[in-house]
């Protein structure tokens, strides 16, 4: 029998129940595997292993971790189960509620965890075996160093996402913002290398603020930190929640969303804490496709799924996630259209479509979300390794305005390839991955009332998306071939630890590379034919070997195949879940939550049912759709969405259209009048890669053109606003330390020293007088004793 | 008496091997008479191995077998044991070398014949053995007789070590200095013993207990406890009787010195919780308390904190490395002295100051030999002048000796960050109970003098870290050489290493040193109330006018 509980259903509801399944202790090996190979990597440093052991040692750990994490993924039934490592913090001051904190290094496994294991585990492994050609130029110790760092992610990530506590998550969380400082400063001798890591880790801070508040908030209103027990706890307050009673829930409890939000933004690269992200773009670039693209920077979008219940219990923080993800898509899409480093637009297309996820979760579509973080993985981490193969193949050039038609020249085809898929993805072309997993986030932003105008930052910023996507790939892939080496080549006298990227296999040759670049020669390939300079040498650009080809051809099929998920049944029973296999997981798991209105659109309500998303019997399988749709009741929105509009329980819907099915065809438009404009704009005829028709209404747009290419000024902005009165103060302070601190330390510091020279004469050195000493001293202090104790 | 030798093998093994140890010393075989350390070590280690096996009463499971032990401490004595020869073990190789260095070159270079009138090898070992046998026996004394006996018994080899260890004026100054004053602080404490039997009429510290219970304390007991103590203060160098130390290890080689720091402190330390133990922590204000008596309880308080603070302040001043671990040693003192005052509170570990006091002397023994580990493997060259390289000693000596002499230098760190009760390393652990258990009992103004001085402390422990790892090297260290006996270099690792890794197992050393600290007073062993058999002192009582001071 169903009731209106029912219709929501919560991992806490399921997790409240039932008892404690013990997990498959096999998974403990996904973050050991990791650890192994980090004590790999260290031994290999220590005895100076100078080839590539330590990537195919990293390689195959990760390939482990993977395979088990599949096995996990083939034998889950979509429940909850806990795999129980050991008792890693217990801690006890009472018998009391909330007396005892107790953490054990334990891994919380259901569906939305091994989903998120699946593609880190994976990518890792293909982006290690990417990394152990990208990285040649450093084997050695700097190669060690880079795989113990990129293992020592991957476990920080398996924590941060397997953990069974906020505890847990929060050493993952460290650690991989350690990690990331680590990688991204791995060229610890290139000035910018070493600021971008600092800041990366500063702004970081700022969101761990938020969250470490979150947990601990938790802790003292909830008495644990273990999910199980917390959402077992919050039960009562989802309750209250779905009455719209929301004034009876204590404002702790809504606080703790909102705190945890602003560490979820921090990690993700939001506003107003996205500006990290860009910069972060100095590391090597398999680290930017893994660690920047594809799967740290989602783990703020894991939070937020992961305590999903814990966010609808406040009236805003769902709102505030929902509004920050719009405005920072739209934000970090008008820089990027502006910029013309390669890396960096598709930094900012990162920072643009997390932002999407994070609209996603805003606007009740967990499931949309955690759909396009998976499709994202795959096609970001494929653009990132296809700009990092042009870049190690022209010598660190990433500037569009310098490259054109590599993917016609010899040998890079499956860059070429790459790239397009990539684009295509990212667009939101029709028919591919990254078009369907965008569209259920556009239609349920139209869906959820009050939620529409973030539906239109989405769509504008869809179009600005493949307009600035085909950019680069009509700049860059296509067109005339032509090209400019970078600046990074093999410096003879510069010992930066081979940071350079040129031919490696002809050392002799570098030094002359490097006068090259240094004149400023441009090479086009029409002069392709040798003809001979001054110097004798000739530039070639370094076409990708075997292992970077097999990773991006890899990835380009599996970002193709993404889409297949879409059609896929859902894995566990009950079967035809809205969306596909990736929202059928998700809706098993803490992160479940679809509003009722999606079942209100018009004709969509009979086929659609959400059967997985109730708990016990899986009655959906037979009650469809109408059965709860017809219920009514069920109004749980958060109120300031419900509030916002006065749209009681009732769909929002797309110029009379639902936009479910709406959605396809307009985002579809969308996306092609991006490309359509971009291939106005930058290829067609198009005669050289400096220059393109774009430039022509530079001066239409006026000075926006160069706020945007100068990223609104929000770096300038955050220095005047906190770091110029943070310097002012600081050096106020310092007077102040100097002068009144140090000299009351100073003035502490001398008791113990004038104590001392006070006691020195008695250690004269000589006899008699120390036996007067002792026999004096046993005096005095007896008869202290005596006078104490005399009654 | 005979079933007394049931838990005494561990002190029999000892005393068989330091017999060995005398006779190999004198070989004319330079082979046997190197073989004098090793023997010395199978000789501990089959201590360790009887102290853990044979000692009834084991602390596995926290059972007393009746039979034996003395009464109110009866789970201590096995704990002692182990710690006492763990250590000694770490000690051992850190002695190599201290003694006949230059005899031996001598005859190694064809100069001399093995004499065995000018060889101090044999002596030196099986003094150092003596005065571990008498350490051991400490543990498991029942009577004030028997702890006089066997406090000299540790306290007589070392005066002769002290003198031996160095061929320098220095070290003979030292030993005459610290035997006459040992001898003064002897004779406070046999006074003390006087006292107390004349106050109760017995020597076995049970019935001393029986009556303190039974009739109260009388003026003559307590004057008597307050002299033993003073006495024994001299053992673990406590104001006012510290005066000798700094003196003493400086004089001293390294080697020794650390020995002293471990050996009369331990013994010192469980006479102090015998003695204390007569009395039992069952007084305070409403005369149903927790604490000692008040005067007892007054005394060891002025002396801890007087202890702490003098010690640390002179610590501070020093410019002799050496000097500076003196006064760190009077300082410890200090610190665990706070433990007997907390007593066992409900016998959990937190709340025990006895396990914390047992817990950190094992603690302070493995840390301490570090220091003095790194110190003795590096030494300067001699120079023109000189016969003999000595071991460095002033603090600039140390300067960057971690590039130059890497495990001397990293011993030194780790031992001086674990002395100072740096989170991770064992020394945190060992002050840990000391502050808690304080805090239970309820000494909160001796808890804030505590803290007042480990941030002291922290003052010259962090220039003994910082010299070595963070400076460049002293010019003067260019003289340096490593000292030729990788046995002292051993020590240093291995107490760096105990210090990390006793870390890790401090959970396990933690159940031990609880169980260990369980005072049981109402707990009667067997022994003592059959002791029909007439005792040594009953003995003498029977003849007249031995005991006649007596009524």
């Amino acid at each position: 029998m169903l009731t209106s509980d029912s219709l929501l259903t919560l991992g806490a509801a399921t997790a409240a129940k039932a008892p404690i399944i013990a997990g498959d202790p096999l998974a403990l090996l996904i973050p050991a595997m990791p650890i192994l190979g980090v004590i790999i990597c260290t031994l290999c440093g220590i005895f100076g292993v100078r080839n590539k052991l330590p990537a195919f040692a990293t390689v195959l750990c990760l390939a482990v971790s993977f395979a088990v994490t599949a096995k996990l993924f083939m034998g889950h039934d979509g429940g909850v189960s806990i795999a129980t490592g050991f008792e890693w913090m217990s801690l006890a001051w009472g018998e009391g509620q909330g007396q005892r904190l107790v953490a054990d290094f334990s891994l919380y496994l259901d569906s939305l965890t091994i989903l998120w294991m699946l593609f880190v585990t994976g990518l890792a492994t293909l982006i290690a075996l990417y990394a152990s050609e990208y990285m040649s130029h450093d084997v050695g110790l700097g190669y060690c160093r880079f795989f113990a760092a990129f293992n020592l992610f991957v476990f920080s990530m398996a924590c941060l996402v397997m953990g069974d506590n906020m505890l847990l998550l929060f050493l993952g969380w460290e650690g991989v913002g350690l990690c990331s400082y680590l990688l991204i400063g791995y060229f610890y001798k290139k000035p910018s290398a070493v600021a971008a890591a600092k800041k990366a880790f500063i702004m970081n801070r700022i969101g761990d603020v938020g969250l470490i508040l979150g947990v601990m908030l938790t802790f003292v209103h909830f008495g644990s930190i273990e999910y199980r027990e917390i959402f077992a706890a919050c039960q009562p307050y989802i309750d209250l929640a779905k009455a719209g009673k929301f004034n009876e829930i204590p404002a702790i409890v809504q606080l703790i969303p909102i705190l945890l939000a602003v560490g979820a933004f921090g990690k993700s690269a939001q506003l107003p804490l996205y500006v990290w992200l860009p910069d972060a773009m100095e590391g090597p670039t398999p680290v930017s496709a893994l660690i920047h693209a594809a799967t740290m920077v989602t783990a703020g979008v894991y939070l937020v799924a992961r305590t999903y219940p814990l966010f609808l219990l406040s009236e805003y923080a769902l709102p505030i996630v929902a509004w920050t993800g719009a405005l920072t898509a739209l934000v970090a899409a008008t820089i990027g259209m502006a910029q013309f480093d390669i890396k960096r637009i598709m930094a900012y297309s990162t920072v643009s479509q997390l932002g999407y996820m994070f609209a996603g979760l805003g606007v009740l579509t967990s499931t949309g979300a955690a759909f396009h973080v998976v499709t994202h993985a795959f096609f970001k981490a494929l653009l990132f390794l296809s700009c990092g193969a042009i870049m190690h193949g022209f010598a660190g050039q990433l500037d569009l305005r310098k490259l054109s038609g590599v993917g016609f020249m010899k040998g890079w085809g499956v860059v070429g390839l790459g790239m397009f898929v990539g684009c295509m993805n990212l667009a939101g072309f029709p028919f591919t991955a990254g078009y369907f997993s965008k569209d259920m986030i556009l239609a349920e932003a139209f869906v959820t009332p009050g939620m529409a105008p973030i539906g239109w930052i989405l769509l504008l910023t869809a179009g600005m998306t493949a307009y600035y996507t085909f950019r680069v790939f009509f700049r860059v892939v296509v067109g005339p071939m032509h090209y400019e080496p970078g600046d990074e080549l093999h410096h003879a006298e510069d010992d930066s630890h081979g940071h350079g990227h040129g031919h490696h296999d002809a050392p002799a040759a570098d030094a002359a590379h490097a006068s090259d670049a240094a004149h400023g020669h441009s090479h086009t390939h029409d002069d392709h034919a040798h003809h001979e300079h001054g110097h004798g040498a000739h530039f070639h650009p370094h076409a990708p070997g075997w292992a970077i080809n097999t990773v991006l051809a890899t990835l380009s099929v599996l970002s193709i195949a993404a889409a297949g998920l879409y059609f896929v049944k859902s894995p566990y029973a009950g079967g035809h879940a809205h969306g596909g296999a990736v929202p059928g997981m998700v809706e098993r798991s803490s992160a479940a939550f679809e509003t009722p209105f999606s079942h209100h659109g018009a004709g969509g309500a009979g086929g659609e049912s959400h059967d997985t998303i109730k708990e016990g019997g899986h009655e959906g399988a037979d009650g469809k759709a109408p059965t709860h749709a017809a219920a009514g009741a069920p109004s749980f929105v958060p109120t300031a969405i419900a509030k916002a509009h006065g749209a009681e329980a009732h769909a929002g819907s797309f110029f009379g259209y639902d936009p479910h099915k709406a959605m396809y065809y307009v985002s579809g438009v969308v996306g092609f009048v991006g490309i359509f404009i971009a291939f106005i704009l930058h290829y067609a005829g198009r005669r050289t890669a400096a220059t393109a028709r774009a430039d022509a209404l530079l001066p239409a747009v006026g000075p926006l053109a160069g706020w945007a290419q100068n990223k609104w000024y929000v770096d300038e902005f955050y220095d005047f606003l906190i770091r110029k009165p943070l310097w002012f103060f600081s050096n106020v302070f310092y007077i102040f330390d100097k002068l009144v601190i140090d000299g009351l330390v100073r003035l502490v510091g001398g008791i113990p020293r004038f104590i001392g020279a006070m006691v020195r004469p008695t250690q004269s050195g000589e006899l008699h007088g120390y036996a007067a000493g002792m026999a004096a001293g046993v005096a005095v202090l007896l008869f202290l004793v005596f006078i104490l104790t005399m009654r | 008496m005979m079933e007394r030798l049931a838990y005494l093998w561990p002190e029999i093994a000892v005393f068989a091997t330091t017999c060995i140890v005398m006779v190999l010393g004198l070989s004319r075989s330079l082979a046997v008479r190197k073989a004098t350390a090793l023997v010395s070590g199978l000789g501990l280690l089959v201590a360790l191995y009887l102290a853990i096996t044979t000692t009834p009463g084991r602390v596995g499971a926290g059972l007393v077998d009746p039979a034996h032990g003395q009464s109110f401490l009866p789970t201590m004595v096995p704990f002692a044991k182990c710690l006492i020869c763990i250590v000694a073990l770490i000690l051992l190789p850190l002695l190599a070398g201290t003694v006949d260095r230059a005899e031996e070159a001598r005859i190694a270079s064809g100069r001399g014949v093995f004499n065995p009138l000018r060889s101090n090898r044999a002596e030196f070992y099986s003094f150092f053995l003596f005065s571990v046998t008498g350490l051991l026996l400490v543990a498991s004394a029942d009577d004030l007789i028997w702890l006089f006996l066997a406090l000299e018994l540790t306290s007589l080899p070392t005066y002769v070590m002290v003198a031996i260890s160095s061929s320098r004026h220095r070290a003979q100054e030292a030993g005459v200095k610290y035997f006459f004053l040992g001898a003064l602080g002897a004779a406070m404490f046999l006074y003390g013993f006087a006292l107390l039997y004349g106050a109760t009429g017995t020597t076995n510290l049970n019935k001393i207990y029986d009556i303190f219970t039974a009739s109260g304390i009388s003026t003559l007991g307590m004057l008597g406890l307050l002299i033993t103590l003073f006495g024994l203060f001299f053992k673990i160098a406590a104001v006012p009787m510290h005066f000798y130390t700094a003196d003493v290890y400086q004089g001293a080689a390294p080697g020794v010195s650390a020995m002293l720091a471990f050996i009369p402190k331990t013994a010192g330390f469980l006479a102090i919780l015998l003695i204390v133990g007569t009395v039992g922590w069952r007084f305070g204000p409403d005369g149903s308390g927790t604490s000692l008596p008040e005067p007892i309880r007054i005394t060891l308080w002025v002396v801890a904190a007087l202890t702490m603070t003098i010690g640390n302040t002179l610590a501070v001043m020093q410019s002799s490395t050496k000097r500076m671990l003196a006064y760190s040693s009077i300082a410890h003192s200090g610190y665990m002295l706070v433990g007997v005052i907390a007593g066992p509170g409900d016998a959990s570990f937190s709340k025990s100051g006895i396990a914390a006091v047992l817990f950190y002397l094992l603690a302070y023994g493995v840390m301490n030999v570090g220091c003095f580990a790194a110190l003795a493997a590096i030494e300067r060259k001699p120079k023109a002048g000189e016969d003999e390289a000595r071991e460095i000693d002033h603090v600039d000596d140390l300067r960057g000796i971690c590039r130059s002499h890497p495990v001397a230098g990293w011993t030194m760190v780790i031992c001086a960050l674990s002395l100072l009760g740096l989170p991770p390393l064992l020394g945190f652990f060992g002050k840990l109970p000391l502050f808690t258990s304080a805090v239970s009992a309820g000494e909160i103004p001796l808890v804030i003098v505590l803290g007042l001085n480990s941030a002291i402390a922290a003052f010259y422990y962090l220039r003994l870290m910082a010299l070595p790892l963070l400076e460049e090297a002293h010019p003067r260290a260019e003289a340096t050489e490593d000292a030729p006996f990788a046995a002292r270099r051993i020590a240093g690792v291995v107490s760096a290493g105990g210090v990390v890794l006793l870390a890790v197992l401090a959970g396990q050393l933690m159940t031990q040193s609880e169980i260990a600290g369980r005072y049981m007073p109402q707990y009667k062993p067997a022994a003592a109330v059959e002791s029909s058999q007439p005792s040594l002192m009953d003995a003498l009582q029977a003849v007249p006018g031995v005991t006649g001071g007596r009524q």
